[in-house]
This record gives structure tokens, C-alpha cells and sequence, in this order.
């Protein structure tokens, strides 16, 4: 094998893609940001950097379960959005 | 056992692919897992009664290390699947071994951060903050430490027997879990550490 073939571009991309992610996502602890505006940055790089795994590096659109595989996924983020929001509204925000 | 050859290796018969499929569903599972974590922290986040609170505790340098050695070690182990595709098995093995060094790496520096915690008055019985923190951090730690023996099982079975559909969808599957503790991964140091640093 040759080096292209060892190291395919799209892994490396993913890989610089990552680094880039992190460090962005580093600028909210050196710059001053407020609150708000820290959390859009956390929550646009973090999942951010979750697409850049599944699709890239986990190849989950390649098979003939695509569909399935998808589902499954969007359906077990809707559990995990639910279940952090659903605890939030309930033992910490309040509701009336 | 029907081979399709058209499809990579750990593809090649129905067998293998719900295997792949499977797993899948078993991730979905791990996701709600760790949701039911990070919704204990969110909500005893706050609840640090005379212990420190994360802004205290929390460190840049460590964090950072175990950051970049998870993520190089997540692309690397995309190069061994990528390698195996290829059909070149001692360059798969050879991404594989760096993978699991990298995992060690990272384990280490864990056990180094907790340790310390530990001896700062951050254990895991000084508050709802602490322990919720240790749990989650641990409940991670512990999925690497799994996948460590795992890969190593991994990397030996292909060495004693070689690129076939089985050893090839071994190895895919558990290509599968690394990235995945690397996306939990990502989430703790964005919600946990940054969150807690900012």
C-alpha cells in the first residue's frame, strides 16, 4: 500500500476537521465569552464533531441498512434529547 | 455461507451484516445511557455542598492530552478499517496497535486525573457534584478499558487467522464502539470540562 492509499484523504480531512473543532471549541475557556453565547459554541462543535464520526469515520451511510442505521440513531437522540431536557424542565428549571 | 464479493470483507454474507446492524442498535442503547448520565450532572451539577465546584478542580492541560489522544486515536483506528479494506493486514494491525497505545494513553492520564481528584478533597463521597462527575467520567473510563482488552483480543485473532469475513467483522464492530466512546468523549470535555472551565 501507498501512502494515498494508507492515509485516504477523507479520514485526514476528518481528522483536521476534528482538530479544528476542538480548538474553537477551546476559544470558550481563553476568550471571555458569556454564557450563552459559550453554550451555542459548545453545542454547534460538539455535535458538530459527532457528524464528522458517524458519517466519516463510522461509514454509516454504506450499506443496505442505511435507512435502518438512521433511524436507530435519530430515534436514540431523540431518547437522550428527552431524557437531558425532560430531567432539566422537571428537577431544575421548573414549570407552571 | 454465501460470500458477496462486492461488499468489503466484514460485509460479505448476511450474517456479518446484521451483526453490523445489531451493533448499531446496541449504540443506540449506549446513547441513552450515557443521556441518563449527563441529565444526573446537569441537574447535581450545581450541588457541590462544602466540596469545590468544577471551575476549581478542572485542569486544561490533562483534558486537552486526553482529548487528542482519543480523537488521533479514533482516526487511526478509521486507517486500520481502512487498511483492512485493502487487504493488507500488517498495516491494519499496525494502526490497530497505535490505536490501543493511544486508548492506554488516554486511559492513563484518566486514572493520573482522578487520582488526583482524589487527593485534592474531590472524591467521589464529598458531594452530589463529585459523585455524579466520577460516575460519568468512570462510566466512560470503564467502556475504554473494555475496549482496550477487546481490541487486543482483536489484533491477536487476526494475527493467528488472517483477513476473513469473521475476524473483518470483528474488527469493523469494534471500530464501531472506539469511535463511539470517542463522540461520548466529546461531549464530556465540551459540558463537563469546558462547560465547567468557563
Amino acid at each position: 500500500m501507498n501512502m494515498k492509499q494508507l492515509f485516504p484523504r477523507g479520514h485526514v480531512m476528518g481528522f483536521i476537521f476534528s482538530m479544528v473543532l476542538t480548538a474553537v471549541a477551546l476559544g470558550v475557556v481563553v476568550y471571555e465569552l458569556s454564557f450563552k453565547t459559550g453554550m451555542i459554541v459548545l453545542l454547534v462543535t460538539a455535535f458538530m464533531q459527532a457528524g464528522v464520526q458517524l458519517v466519516m469515520f463510522m461509514h454509516a451511510g454504506e450499506s443496505e441498512d442505511k435507512k435502518a442505521i438512521y433511524t436507530n440513531v435519530y430515534y436514540a437522540l431523540f431518547i437522550a434529547l428527552v431524557t437531558i431536557f425532560g430531567t432539566l424542565l422537571t428537577m431544575i428549571w421548573g414549570y407552571q | 455461507m454465501k460470500i458477496d464479493n462486492s461488499l468489503p470483507l466484514e460485509y460479505s454474507t448476511e450474517e456479518n451484516r446484521l451483526k453490523i446492524l445489531g451493533f448499531w442498535i446496541f449504540l443506540g442503547a449506549e446513547i441513552a445511557l450515557f443521556a441518563t448520565l449527563f441529565a444526573t450532572y446537569f441537574t447535581l451539577v450545581d450541588r457541590t455542598a462544602n466540596g469545590p465546584v468544577g471551575g476549581d478542580i478542572f485542569e486544561v492541560t490533562p483534558v486537552l492530552i486526553e482529548t487528542i489522544l482519543l480523537l488521533t486515536s479514533s482516526f487511526t483506528i478509521g486507517l486500520g478499517i481502512n487498511a483492512m479494506r485493502h487487504g493488507s493486514k500488517n498495516a491494519m494491525m499496525i494502526f490497530f496497535i497505535i490505536t490501543l497505545a493511544l486508548g492506554a494513553g488516554f486511559l492513563g492520564t484518566e486514572i493520573y486525573e482522578f487520582k488526583h481528584y482524589v487527593h485534592i478533597g474531590a472524591g467521589l463521597q464529598v458531594s452530589a457534584f463529585t459523585s455524579i462527575l466520577l460516575t460519568l467520567l468512570g462510566t466512560h473510563g470503564a467502556h475504554v478499558t473494555l475496549g482496550l482488552f477487546w481490541g487486543t483480543f482483536i489484533v491477536l485473532q487476526v494475527k493467528k487467522r488472517g483477513l476473513t469475513p469473521e475476524t473483518t467483522n470483528k474488527a469493523f464492530i469494534y471500530s464501531l464502539y472506539w469511535h463511539f466512546l470517542d463522540v461520548v468523549w466529546i461531549f464530556i470535555f465540551s459540558f463537563v470540562y469546558l462547560k465547567g472551565m468557563m
